[in-house]
């Protein structure tokens, strides 16, 4: 493999730009997440740091380095600490395989008295772009599982415990739907490379040979049951209300993180909000177009690049604003009524999607 | 070079977590540790070109095996079971033994075995290529696998279930 | 490239330390974890040999065999539950009812 400074240099660029927005997820959607709730249960909201509370993350910030870092004395010490960052690491990694803007071409230029992209080469806004995209993603969700299991057993107690093993029961069930629905999009796309997902949704096609409408895999007649079963298996996986289980506050006392604190339990958090963030990009990605703008074709060039960019980050803002809309709606199942959901509602519409898929195919519609 | 500094740091954590799993007492730590060495193979697996095996390998065994024994251990609470006494004799025979065999392949592998430069593969290999040798060549030992899976759900909810008429028994306990 | 011969090695390294695992324990599900380790050193060498031969049928193998071992894990756990039930212990030297 011939060794070239460019091509780490913009591999090193493009993780620097993914993980920057990725940490500052954290304190944008907790600001959001608060003030949204306010906004919906007609109260104010904090509104004491900075114009409109917007400073409100920072301060909950230096709040958590500043507490101290408890062990409980029958804890398992090394687990009891690692635990956070096997949480975090998938939310971190999962992303590289997303694609986030559309390619474009840099141009030929000199920099530092050296020419750099000779005959101009192109530019893929994605830090890696595996032929198994959609593996990894899944892949390093299922060692997400882990973080919440260790948490809760290193803890030694018992509300950790029961939020551990009903969090890891959840996640495992839902992660079969949550596959089986991107498997529908994976046959249509005839792919597993999220890239040649993203390109097959560009454009636009008829319905009913009158509406043209984006190609996106939402408004495909053979994948819309696959969307609604994915976004709420997505919420169930990322455990969030009205799937909440893991914590159940007013059950479980905090679930898997009742004896953390400081700056590990902002791991926790921080975790859960950027397995949001991934899961969101991840239904942009398979269903919503990714980062084709609707009824526009950008040039591949930088500015069209910008534009699609910014389209990728509009439509991931919007899903991310209807989970903390749907958290402050809908009341928390119960957790029965959640593993029936899962296995007896969801797993065979999934099934059942995939043999419509398969039609489709069969009939060259698709 | 890049290449063997990824497989000796990764060669290093699978091996150290596999002692990990069969030295250390408590179950729990020995399945993490278990899944760590998975996770290290998982890159050898990329490293030989089968990315998605690789993908298959965490999905499978540290996305479902592995839970499904932490949750085994955790459910029985066998992390405070006391460890069962082995004679000595019994300990030192398993640990020659297995010494002995790691010695010897060891030496003879690395005295026969290839040590040239593995070639270019000739192939990447694909999910779709997998697929197509599952579904062409290999089409009878897929269903026949998909029938043992299906099996293997049914044991072992047999297997592990309550026994039949606990639930009618704890009734009738409770009136 | 790496050659075969490192893959080979720790292939049988650690499919060593996980025969040292069943020889040594009497906790069934670390004797279980260890078999675990054992299949996953095979399918290490699948791959190497697959790469090596440039030939898929050490993949197709692989896939087989962690579609085989799901089934032996949810087999095997059962097992261990229901042993757990009955004698209230995992050693694998208490399961001894058809021992003659």
């Amino acid at each position: 493999m011939p060794f070239d400074p460019t091509d780490i240099v913009l591999s090193l660029v493009k993780i620097a730009v993914v993980l920057g927005v990725l940490l500052s997820v954290t304190p944008i959607m907790v600001w959001v997440e608060r003030r949204g709730s306010a906004l919906i249960q007609d109260r104010p909201g904090p509104n004491r740091v900075g114009p409109m509370g917007l400073f409100q993350s920072l301060a909950d910030a230096l709040k958590f380095i500043m507490k101290e870092d408890i062990i409980p004395a029958g804890a398992h010490k090394w687990i009891y600490t690692l635990a956070p960052a096997f949480g975090l690491l998938p939310a971190l990694t999962a992303i590289a395989v997303v694609p986030w803007g559309r390619p474009f071409v840099l141009r030929e230029r000199e920099i530092f008295g050296r020419t750099v992209f000779e005959g101009g080469r192109w530019f893929h806004p994605i830090i890696a772009d595996v032929s198994v995209g959609i593996l990894v993603v899944f892949a390093l969700a299922s060692i997400g599982v882990y973080g919440i299991v260790a948490a809760g057993w290193a803890s030694n107690n018992k509300y950790s415990m029961l939020g551990a093993i009903r969090a890891s029961a959840q996640m495992i069930s839902y992660e079969l739907s949550l596959t089986l629905a991107a498997l529908s999009v994976l046959l249509a796309a005839g792919s597993l490379r999220l890239t040649d997902i993203v390109w097959q949704q560009s454009g636009r096609f008829l319905l009913f040979d009158a509406i043209p409408l984006p190609a996106w895999n939402v408004f495909s007649p053979a994948l819309w049951l696959a969307f609604i079963v994915f976004v709420v298996s997505a919420f169930a996986e990322t455990n969030r209300l009205p799937f909440d289980f893991a914590e159940a506050e007013a059950e479980l006392v905090a679930g898997y993180h009742t004896e953390y604190s400081s700056m590990k339990f902002a791991l926790f958090f921080m975790a859960e909000y950027m397995a949001m963030a991934t899961m969101s990009a991840l239904i942009v990605t398979l269903f919503l177009g990714g980062w084709d703008i609707p009824y526009y074709q950008e040039p591949p060039t930088f500015a069209g690049f910008l534009l699609s960019a910014l389209a990728f980050v509009a439509k991931v803002s919007f899903v991310l604003f209807v989970f903390v809309w749907i958290r402050w709606t809908l009341p928390r199942l119960k957790y029965d009524l959640l593993m029936r959901l899962g296995w007896k509602v969801f797993l065979p519409l999934a099934l059942l999607n995939i043999v419509i898929v398969a039609a489709f195919i069969a009939a060259r519609w698709l | 070079m890049l290449e063997y500094a990824v497989f000796f740091f990764f060669a290093t954590i699978a091996v150290v977590f596999a002692l990990v799993v069969i030295l250390h007492r408590n179950p729990v730590v020995g399945a993490l540790s278990l899944v760590a060495s998975l996770f290290s193979l998982a890159v050898m697996y990329v490293l030989l070109d089968a990315p998605f095996l690789a993908a298959l390998q965490v999905i499978i065994y540290a996305g479902a095996i592995m839970v499904l024994f932490l949750f085994v251990i955790m459910l029985l609470n066998l992390q405070h079971a006391p460890e069962p006494t082995t004679r000595p004799i019994q300990q030192f025979l398993g640990y020659f033994t297995s010494a002995a065999f790691a010695a010897a392949m060891v030496y003879y592998l690395s005295k026969y075995a290839l040590m040239t430069a593995m070639p270019e593969s000739r192939f990447t290999s694909s999910a779709r290529m997998i697929g197509e040798r599952l579904f062409e060549t290999y089409i009878f030992p897929f269903e026949m696998v998909s029938i043992l899976l299906l099996a293997a759900i049914v044991g072992a909810l047999l297997l592990s279930g309550r026994p039949v008429g606990h639930r009618a028994r704890i009734g009738e306990e409770m009136k | 490239m790496i050659p075969i011969g490192w893959f080979l090695i720790l292939s049988a390294i650690l499919f060593a330390i996980g025969v040292c695992g069943v020889l040594t324990r009497k906790n069934g599900i670390t004797i279980f974890m260890s078999i675990e380790l054992m299949i996953n050193a095979v399918n290490l060498t699948f791959l190497a040999y697959a790469k090596q031969f440039g030939q898929m049928h050490g993949q197709i193998f692989v896939f087989f065999i962690m579609a085989i071992a799901a089934a032996e894990a949810a087999v095997g756990l059962a097992i261990f539950i229901s042993l757990y039930h009955h004698r209230e212990t995992i050693d694998v030297d208490e399961a001894n009812l058809m021992h003659w």
